[in-house]
């Protein structure tokens, strides 16, 4: 039997629950008070701005009217050299043309949207059939496959990162625009595959197999069964799973600002941010703004999975 | 390989079990398995747990494979036929519901997914519903049901199928004693209705007895014994089915056997015909003289002049009066036996009672081989 905790040791439990979660929250909590400050405020140690400052939203989200921007008088001068081409000078205007494009979130969201949920659908798709061999066929290899698979997490992306590119380069494919998202595609797949591979293996483990069995004798075959009952029983797995890898491939950087960093059209949101930082548009409330619009489908994604992941579906179907 | 039907719904299945073994891995658990089972008939098989019926059972539907032998269903080899091509239902130990499906979409998914007409599904759901009691949990979930109810359900997957072999693994062991008996009973009306081959797996005898054409008796991988429940009662062929059949156990007496008599605690008992065909040496032989409890009567209840055998002077140990008959637990000599008695035996604990039987209710074991001699 547990001992009761006395009012002290509640207290104090509740003060070391506080302060881990400020902890853990503070630098979020941060960066949202800095992209909601203005210049004047930056140097306020308060978390709470004096006056919320929505133009960085407006302006990486595309909200913001087109603003005519003051050239300076040697650029000026410079244009009106005889000598420049009209390419060239039109180049020179457009980067102060306007502040629209500084970081075009619309764009990035959708290449790192459609790139993330490609590979966490396909990952998916690989792992329900792989999973399944792993839990409940037998065949020789079978342990070395199981195990085999992690050794994609053995080694570090660093190490991989230079051979995997000269593979893309003599391979053509990390020459094209297309070849090189196809490339990424492949990494975010292979690094994602073997936890979603463990993830819904243990979960379908899980699932007793005199349901299977019942499903054979109702005139199911095995693929049948695992549409039939075993995909339906495991919908919660197969969204939490997608959601993990939809993640890693959302916040992974080092293989996408080396496949895509020559077309930045099809930059994803990491690197938008990354060039963002160092761009002279690295103002605290924009890069903090961006940062914030980076993260909130992360957050939007645990927070579905958490409310709407159900129970134990398995419960009731076997006896106990 | 997709084979048609194994036979239409007018007749139903047989089942051969030839030469049958099952090892799993290096442990073999079945050996030499050989049964017949007719057309409409409903054998149980019997035995302690880890005998290997539930075994059997999953070798005839498909679910194990075969290490050596052949499983013929209607005189093919079914071998290699897969388990959802051979045509069978099966109610399973642990019901085995779909959890994520309502009653009525669990008894019918097997229809769903054949194609059946909608109008059978419903006429055969309502006529399952109506016989099990359960049109008003239709649309509950597996989760929401008691383990009887469950129980019903996975039975009721198994009436509406047209399926023309049932087998059942212990479906009744989950529940208690009440709702047994009922679903005995329930089982035995839906067998009379449909009139399915049915493979019963059980380890109650009284289930074996009150259920079965026919009894497997298995121990240990192997049959015993395969007859009727009163062949299988009255002629036991050895000691482990003598005993595991019929509540409470036949009584196992040690005695020796002699030219004309046999002895038992110093008292001799004249023979019959029959035992007196079992070839004894002079010096007499060690027997196990079985008898069942029922078949002992008090002398002071016999008519006079009955020409019965009499084991004297047992010492009542313990009374148990169950209702219209006591059982009665006494000693003679260092031995226990037990006697089911009728309400008009007064003998109580610590006084002495003399057993009488009729000779051609005992049978005489080999204390070495267990064999009945």
């Amino acid at each position: 039997m547990h001992k009761r905790r006395s009012f002290i040791q509640n207290i104090m439990l509740a003060g070391a629950v506080v302060l881990l979660l400020l902890f853990c929250l503070f630098p979020f909590i941060q960066i949202l008070s800095t992209s909601l400050k203005y210049q004047f405020d930056w140097g306020n140690p308060s978390l709470i701005p004096r006056k919320i400052n929505m133009d960085a939203y407006r302006e990486l989200l595309g909200f913001s009217a087109t603003k005519e921007v003051e050239i300076p008088e040697s650029i000026k001068r410079l244009l009106d050299n005889p000598l420049l081409k009209e390419e060239q000078k039109q180049k020179i205007l457009e980067r102060y043309s306007s502040t629209a494009d500084i970081f075009p979130f619309a764009r990035y969201f959708i290449n790192s949207f459609l790139l993330s949920a490609g590979a966490a659908a396909v990952s998916l798709v690989l792992a329900m059939f792989g999973a399944y061999s792993f839990s409940r066929l037998r065949y020789r290899g079978q342990k070395i496959m199981q195990r085999g698979v992690l050794f994609v997490y053995m080694v570090g992306g660093v190490l991989l990162l230079v051979p995997l590119y000269q593979m893309g380069v003599k391979t053509g494919l990390a020459s094209t625009v297309w070849g090189s998202v196809l490339s990424l595609l492949l990494i975010y797949i292979i690094q994602t595959l073997p936890v979603s591979l463990y993830m819904l293996g243990n979960y379908f483990r899980t699932i007793p197999y005199s349901i299977e069995e019942a499903a054979a004798m109702d005139g199911c075959s095995r693929l049948e069964s695992i549409y039939r009952i075993i995909l339906p029983l495991s919908v919660p797995m197969m969204v939490t799973v997608f959601i993990y890898c939809f993640i890693i491939a959302w916040n992974e950087f080092l293989f996408a600002s080396v496949f895509l960093r020559q077309f930045p059209d099809f930059h994803t949101l990491p690197l938008g941010l990354q060039s963002l930082f160092v761009s002279r548009n690295a103002i605290w409330d924009r890069i903090m703004s961006a940062s914030i619009l980076t993260l909130l489908p992360v957050v939007i994604c645990f927070m579905f999975a958490m409310r709407h992941l159900t129970g134990n579906l398995v419960e009731g179907g076997v006896k106990e | 390989m997709r084979l048609a039907p194994l036979n239409e719904r007018d007749t139903m299945s047989t089942v051969t079990l030839n030469g049958i073994y099952k090892k799993f891995d290096e442990t073999e658990v079945l050996h030499n398995i050989n049964l017949e089972i007719g057309e409409g008939e409903f054998v149980v098989m019997v035995g302690p747990s880890g005998c290997g019926k539930s075994t059997i059972l999953r070798l005839i539907a498909g679910l194990e494979e075969v290490t050596q032998g052949e499983v013929l269903i209607d005189e093919r080899v079914v071998n290699m036929v897969e388990p959802h091509h051979r045509n069978i239902a099966m109610v399973f130990q642990n019901y085995a519901l779909y959890p994520h499906k309502s009653v009525r979409e669990n008894i019918i998914f097997g229809l769903k997914r054949a194609k059946v007409a909608k109008d059978i599904i419903e006429g055969r759901l309502k006529k399952a519903a109506k016989m099990l009691e359960l049109e008003d949990l239709l649309d509950r979930r597996p989760s929401q049901l008691s383990g009887g109810q469950r129980q019903r359900v996975a039975m009721g997957r198994v009436i509406v199928r047209d399926a023309n072999l049932f087998l059942f693994d212990e479906p009744l062991s989950n529940l208690d004693a009440k709702l047994r008996s009922r679903m005995r009973v329930e089982i035995r009306r839906i067998h009379r209705e449909y009139k399915t081959t049915s493979i019963y797996v059980t380890h109650d005898q009284v289930e074996a007895m009150t259920l079965g054409d026919r009894i497997v008796v298995m121990k240990d991988g192997r049959i015993e014994q395969v007859g009727t429940p009163m062949e299988i009662y009255l002629n036991p062929v050895n000691i482990f089915v003598a005993t595991f059949i019929g509540a409470p156990a036949m009584n196992i007496i040690d005695a020796m056997l002699y030219l004309g008599f046999i002895e038992v605690e110093g008292q001799k008992i004249a023979l019959n015909n029959r035992v007196e065909k079992i070839p004894v040496p002079a010096s007499g032989r060690r027997v196990k003289l079985g008898i069942r409890p029922d078949f002992f009567i008090d002398e002071k209840n016999t008519e006079h002049g009955a020409s019965l055998s009499r084991i004297e002077n047992a010492l009542v140990d313990i009374v148990e009066p169950l209702g219209f008959e006591r059982e009665i637990d006494a000693t003679i000599g260092s031995q226990h036996i037990k006697a089911k008695l009728d309400l008009r035996t007064t003998a109580g604990e610590g006084e002495k009672i003399t057993l009488c039987f009729d000779m051609d209710r005992v049978h005489l074991f080999d204390p070495e081989t267990g064999m009945r001699l």
